[in-house]
Order: C-alpha cells, then structure tokens, then sequence
C-alpha cells in the first residue's frame, strides 16, 4: 500500500481496496431502465419486476426526509452511484471456487475461518451479489433455509412473494423505495416450526469498488417456536467519494418464535448507511435487535420492532461510536400493537474529534394494547468540546394501562474512574479504553466471544490517542 | 419576517407534530384576525403601563401571528418587591390577544392569572432577568372550558440571576405553549415545572426549550401531567447545551398519569449537547394509578372517586417540589387543590 493510500485510509484496518474485476458493470445513475435491466439480468419473475418499477416511481416521487442531517443527505448524489455491480458469474459453496482476489478480501477479513470454528452458515456478498454461500448440513436436513436473496427468490418464488415487502412496503420511505427498486442479494432465511438453530448464521456485506451502492434484502422467516441468530457484518475500503449502503431488512416471527440479529457495521467513513430494518413479532414471539455501529460517515438506523401478537417482547441494544467527520443517527422503535407486550431498549453511544452520535427512538403503545411495559435506557459520554450528542426519544401512549420509563444521561468519562485505573499502574489511554469497554459492556455480551473480542479491539483502536 | 410571508411549519418538526399549526390557529391559516385586547391588571384593578408594539420581528410562527394580531402592548418593571404581585389578564370578545413584557432588577414573586371566554386567546410574555436578580413566576390558566389558547413565552436570564417558573394548566379546550428560557450568563440557572390536570376532551400541547449558553448554568424541569376522559397532554423539551457550556447541569422529568381508557399522553424530552464536561439527563415516565395504593386509600374509608382525587392531587403537587420560593409553592399548591376539590364535587 502506497503512503497516500495509507494517508487517507488512516486507522481504518478495513480500508484496503482491491482491483475491480468485474463481470458485469452499469453505468453510474438510475433510470426506470436499469431497475429493468437489474430485473432482467437476474431473471427474475413478472411480479418481481413489476415490484421494483412501481418502487422506482416512488422513489424519485417521493422527498429526500425534512429531518436528520438533511445537510448530509442532500449531498448524496443518486446520480453518481453504480447500482449493480458482478463480480462472480455464480455463488460458490466452496472457498476454492470463489475468485483468488474476492477470496482474499474475505481472507483478510477473516471469514472462513469464524465459519469453521463457530457459524452454521455464512452469505459472503461482494459489490451487488453473494460470491460464496454455505450452511451445514445438519441444519439443511432439518429443512432451514438459508440462501443469498437471489437464489432464494429462483428456488422459493411463492414463499418469497408471500411476505416479501409485507413488513417495509417500498412506500415506506424514500430510502426503502430505492432499495426496492435496485435490491441486489442479501439473505433469505428460513427456520421451519420447532427448530432451534444452536449456531449463529452469518452474512458479510463488502464493497469494494468505488461510488457503489450496496442495496442488499433480507428476510428472515421463524416458524411458530423456532429459534435462530443471524449475524451481519459490513466493511467498505476508504475512497475519497462516498459510497451508499441502503439495505431492507424484513424479520417475521411467528408464534413462540425467537430471532436475534446481531449487526456490527464498521463502514469506512465515506459511505452512508441509510438502512430500513423491522421486525414482526407473533403472540409470544422475541425479537432482539443487537446493533453496533462504528463506522459510516452518516448511519441513519433505527431497527424497529411490531409486537403484533399477545405476549410478545422486543430486546434492542444498540451502541455508536461516533468519530471525526462521522454522525451516527441511530435509535429504535417499538410498537405494542397488542396486549402484555414488553419491550427494553438500551442505547449507548460516544462522541469523540467532533462527531455527533443521536439516539432517535419512538415507543407507541396503541389503543387497545393494555397492560404493556416497556424501558428505555440512553447514555451517552462526550469526549470533547467540540462533538456533538443528541437525544430524540418519543413516547405516544393510547392506553392508560401501559407502564412506561424511559431514562437518558449525557456525561464525560468520570475523572475518578480514570484515576482510580491510573493509581493501579494503567496509563491514560489504557485507562481509557478500559472504561469505554465497560461502558459498551451491556452490548459486547450479547454478541457472539469472537465478535466481542474483535469489537473490543476495534474500540480500543479508536479510542488510541483520545486523551489530551 | 412577518406572519403572511411565513411557510406552515411542518409536522416533522416536533413543535408542531401533535397539535399543527392550522389547529390551534383561530381560523384559516392565511388570515390575520382583528383580536380585542386581553386586559393586565394588577390586584386593586390598576392597569399596566401601556406601551407601543416594538418592532421586533420574529422567525417563528406563533409569535410572528401573534405580533401580527396586536392586541394589547404591556410592560412592568419591577426593582425589588418583598411582596408578591398578582397580575389578572382578562380576556373577551372573539379573538384577544395580550403581549406583556417583564423586566426584574431586584428580588419578586409574580402571579399571572388568565381568564375569560373568548374562542381564541393568544398571549406572548417576554422577560428579562437582570444580574443578579430573582423571579419567582407563577402562571395559572383558567380559562373557559370552550376556548383555544396559544401562549408564548421568552425569559433571558443573565449572569447569577434566577427564574423560578411554575404553570398550572386547568383551563381551555385546545391549549398550545411554547416556553422558551436562556441562560444567558454564567451563574444563572432556571427551575421550572408545568402541572397539567386534563378533563373531559382537552388536548394540551406543552413545548418548553431551555438553551444553555454560558457555562455553569443549571436549570431543572418537572412537568406532570394526570390526563382523565377523552384528553390528550402532548409534553415535549428542548435542552440545549452550547459549545464550551461547561459545568452546566440539566435535568428533565416528564410524568404522565393516565386515568381513563380514552386518555392519550406523549413524551418527547429532547436534548442536544455541545460540551463534554456537562450532567445532562432526562426521564420520562408514564403509568396508570397504583391499584396498591386505590386498595390502601379505599381501605380506609374513601370511595374510589376520592381515593383517585388524592393520588393525583399528590402527583400534582410532586411537580412543584423542585421550587423554593414558598409564596410561589403555597399559590401553586392552594389553586391546585381547590381546582382538584371542585372538580370530584361535579
């Protein structure tokens, strides 16, 4: 790597780039005309198409968001992006058979070996389209699906039509629209009635090439008293033009179901990260959003969750680290549209070399929902003068049963913790560190030990050289 | 910029999401209406000094309209008071609207109390704290049960002064409030709370902004509100903490007590923070009556109507608890009470 790419990808250990080898490759910009050619291209069925054109209407009908960092937003140029992008002519299932420099990002990103030692599955998708899929076999037998989106749509068109976009129609938002419109890969998961799924399954989201768009879908279907963890990983090299990640993530849980997805992105600080996710949860069904987010120039995130059925819960713990030139605009929803639904949302966040990290949440409690509960916890420290943290929390309550708490705190790392570590030998920094692991502790422990312990080295990293 | 240039704020922004701007405007957006005065008078009916409408102009909407309706222009200046000064804004007609600007060089305890019956009342307070002084403010609505109210208020508080700032809010149908405090000065810190009693089918609206811009400010906000029938309480907050506003500390409690099936109430307690070296926190609560402390109340006699009275008439006054002024606490609590007492006789 030359100087000046070091220069500018700086800390960023993900900041590497390859060559682009690719097999197909539009030209930048979008038009009804390459929502058909994506479509064409993937052979896709009628309905599909007629999907993703009527998206695309609603796309450049609808407004950019008059809220968030419109200042941001309004520099994202649709116009200057690739929308679809393949670099393998097929999905491979074994590591041999995927491209040697496509298998090398992945190699240094240290995937196929988290797949032996600890996922029943992984998706690896680079640029538009998953290069490589695998799942264990004892999982097939029991009949879990789990395929890129691609293949899941070919091999299970009606299972796919049934509940594609039923959780986040494409006129949910403009970004939702987009994706629609242009989705390319992503994951299609499926865990038939009573079957627990012990190990997590795996994705992992890369862009390579410059000015991409990375519009990756994802369903995740739990038949009635299944269980499953799916973990989402992305990274992207360092360009200086930005990139856009504008994912659509659809969960259904149905009756006595549970599913957790766990995501830590670390985007390099050119790329947006406007992603859509939401979940339904079924009578007595769990949904737990576990949502990290370190990197991106601007996250605009907010994994919501519908309790639809009796009885049903929503876990969301999410952290973001916001550093220089970065805004993590991040929160969560939750819906109790039924009765004796629960729901906990644990928010924490740091902002450090003037980045802003924003928790935007909304918690409804509807009419006839009576008896809910629900906690909302939000810290968050502040490094420096000049960074930035905002809370948005809204509460709407439309039953008078509902029993509602929600608690925020904006403070710096406390002098006295600091110099109770450095009284036992630790040096600043080191003390430092410690201290915002702790406080990123609630969320490292619910992810799987090699994802904590990566995640921990990954804050230590960025939090190297934050005292003085 | 004046009102007719003005684009409708749109429901994104969170001032205006719950109660829109052509909700609480008394007729069509695009009219100014001709207002009556609202009357400021002081105990023993002598009126305020009258003075002429300032040129100021403003960004924001509600005061915008209201400079453009007019009404009545009125100042008090007071230097040091031991005794606290109630002033009665009366209003009548169709449409009134009252402007009343405060100014404090010394120590006092001011009562705004509002009344009357008109469809629509507007009223804007501006006040000026000077260094070094204290005011203990207290304002109560008892307007009619039929009118509309949009109410704006604007405090500088300068360098070591202080505000205390009580609302009690019983009157009106549609009631809109817009309070907006700044701590313009080191030293200077504001305690505030909003008592909200929601009957029947009032839907109130309560915005209070607190920008801190000077280091070592504090300010303290309580707002509580028991909603009953078919009412809405609507509470939202800004707090902001300024770049190198250090040693500041904020704090924000919102509580809702939800008495009926129908009753709806929302929280939104904002915060944007500049400054590393700050305590900013805020909570927000909502639950509905304690069937543990109905089962004590009952077991000692009352009937639910009275037991549930009580609780509310506790949570009520928990909102006062951060005030220190005792003529201001003994007011806010005397009018509470005899509001809640008159409203279990019905």
């Amino acid at each position: 790597m030359t100087d000046e790419a070091q220069d500018v990808i700086g800390d960023y250990r993900y900041g590497f780039h390859d060559p682009e080898n690719s097999t197909i490759r539009f030209d930048k910009g979008l038009s009804e005309q390459v929502v058909r050619d994506i479509s064409e291209l993937k052979n896709e069925p009628q309905w599909m198409t007629d999907i993703r054109v009527k998206a695309y209407r609603h796309f450049v009908e609808r407004v950019m968001p008059d809220w968030g960092n419109c200042s941001l937003l309004d520099q994202i140029d649709f116009e200057s992006i690739i929308y679809f992008l393949r670099s393998s002519t097929k999905t491979e299932k074994s590591w041999d058979e995927v491209p040697d420099d496509i298998k090398n990002t992945f190699d240094r990103l240290g995937i196929p070996d988290a797949e032996q030692k600890w996922l029943g599955g992984v998706t690896a998708q680079y640029e538009s389209e998953a290069v490589y899929h695998s799942i264990r076999e004892d999982l097939e037998e029991q009949g879990v699906i789990f395929l890129d989106m691609d293949s899941g749509l070919k091999q299970y068109p009606e299972l796919i039509k049934k509940y594609f976009g039923t959780v986040i129609p494409h006129s949910d938002n403009k970004f939702s629209a987009l994706n629609t419109a242009v989705w390319s890969g992503g994951s299609f998961l499926y865990i038939p009635k009573g079957v627990s799924v012990e190990m997590p399954v795996q994705a992992y989201f890369r862009i390579n090439a410059k000015n991409m768009g990375q519009f990756e879908r994802t369903l995740i279907i739990a038949d009635e008293g299944s269980s499953v963890h799916y973990v989402e990983g992305c990274t992207a090299p360092t360009y200086s033009t930005d990139s856009l990640h504008s994912a659509v993530v659809e969960l259904i849980a149905m009756e006595g179901a549970k599913i957790r997805y766990s995501t830590v992105q670390n985007w390099s600080s050119n790329v947006y990260n406007l992603v859509t996710k939401r979940a339904v949860a079924h009578k007595n069904a769990t949904i737990e959003w576990v949502d990290g987010n370190i990197g991106s120039k601007l996250t605009m995130k907010y994994p919501s969750v519908l309790l639809k059925g009796e009885g049903a819960h929503a876990e969301v713990i999410s952290v973001a680290y916001a550093g220089e030139g970065q805004h993590q605009d991040t929160g969560a929803k939750v819906h109790h549209l039924a009765s004796n639904t629960t729901s906990n949302i644990l928010s924490k966040s740091i902002s450090k070399k003037g980045g802003r990290s924003s928790y935007r949440g909304l918690l409804q409690v509807s009419p006839k929902s009576t008896g809910c509960r629900s906690k909302i916890v939000c810290d968050a420290l502040i490094f420096d003068g000049s960074s930035r943290s905002d809370t948005y929390p809204t509460m709407e309550i439309g039953n008078s049963t509902a029993d509602l708490e929600h608690e925020a705190s904006v403070s710096k790392v406390s002098s006295d913790q600091l110099f109770y570590l450095m009284s036992r030998g630790f040096t600043e920094d080191a003390a430092m560190g410690l201290i915002v692991n702790g406080f990123f502790e609630p969320f490292t422990r619910e992810l799987p030990m090699e994802y904590a312990v990566e995640l921990n080295k990954l804050l230590e990293l960025e939090m190297e050289g934050s005292i003085g | 910029m004046i009102y007719q240039q003005m684009a409708i704020p749109p429901r994104s922004e969170h001032l205006w999401r719950y109660t829109p701007w052509p909700r609480i405007h008394p007729s069509v957006t695009d009219e100014v209406p001709i207002a009556d005065d609202v009357i400021f008078s002081l105990e023993g009916g002598e009126a305020l000094e009258k003075i002429q409408q300032p040129e100021d102009s403003f960004d924001e909407i509600a005061r915008a309209f209201l400079q453009a309706a007019g009404g009545s222009y009125n100042r008090l200046v007071i230097h040091e008071e031991p005794e606290p000064i109630h002033i009665n804004a009366r209003a009548s007609g169709h449409v009134a609207v009252g402007h009343l600007d405060l100014e404090v060089k010394g120590s006092a305890v001011v009562f705004i109390h509002i009344s009357g019956e008109p469809e629509w009342v507007g009223l804007h307070i501006t006040g000026k704290i000077h260094p070094n002084a204290q005011l203990s403010f207290g304002f109560i609505n008892e307007l009619d049960s039929n009118t509309k109210f949009l109410r704006c208020e604007d405090w500088m508080i300068e360098r070591d002064s202080e505000l205390e700032h009580a609302t009690l809010s019983v009157g009106g149908f549609r009631c809109k409030s817009d309070l907006r405090s700044t701590l313009n000065g080191t030293g200077a810190s504001i305690r505030q709370s909003v008592t909200v009693n929601a009957v029947g089918a009032r839907h109130e609206d309560e915005h209070v902004e607190i920008h801190h811009l000077h280091g070592h400010t504090n300010s303290d906000l309580v707002m509580n509100s028991a909603c009953a029938g078919s009412s809405h309480f609507i509470g939202t907050g800004l707090l902001t903490i300024a770049e190198g506003a250090n040693k500041s500390d904020a704090s924000q409690v919102f509580r809702n007590l939800l008495l009926s099936e129908k009753a709806r109430a929302e929280a939104i307690p904002e915060l944007e923070v500049h400054a590393d070296d700050v305590s900013a926190a805020h909570g927000a609560a909502s639950a509905p009556v304690d069937k543990e402390q109905m089962h004590y109340l009952m077991s000692r006699g009352l009937t639910p109507e009275e037991s549930q009275a009580m609780i509310v008439n506790g949570f009520l006054l928990n909102a006062f608890s951060n005030l220190t002024n005792k003529h201001l606490i003994e007011e806010m609590r005397t009018r509470l009470t005899v509001h809640l007492e008159c409203e279990l006789k019905r």
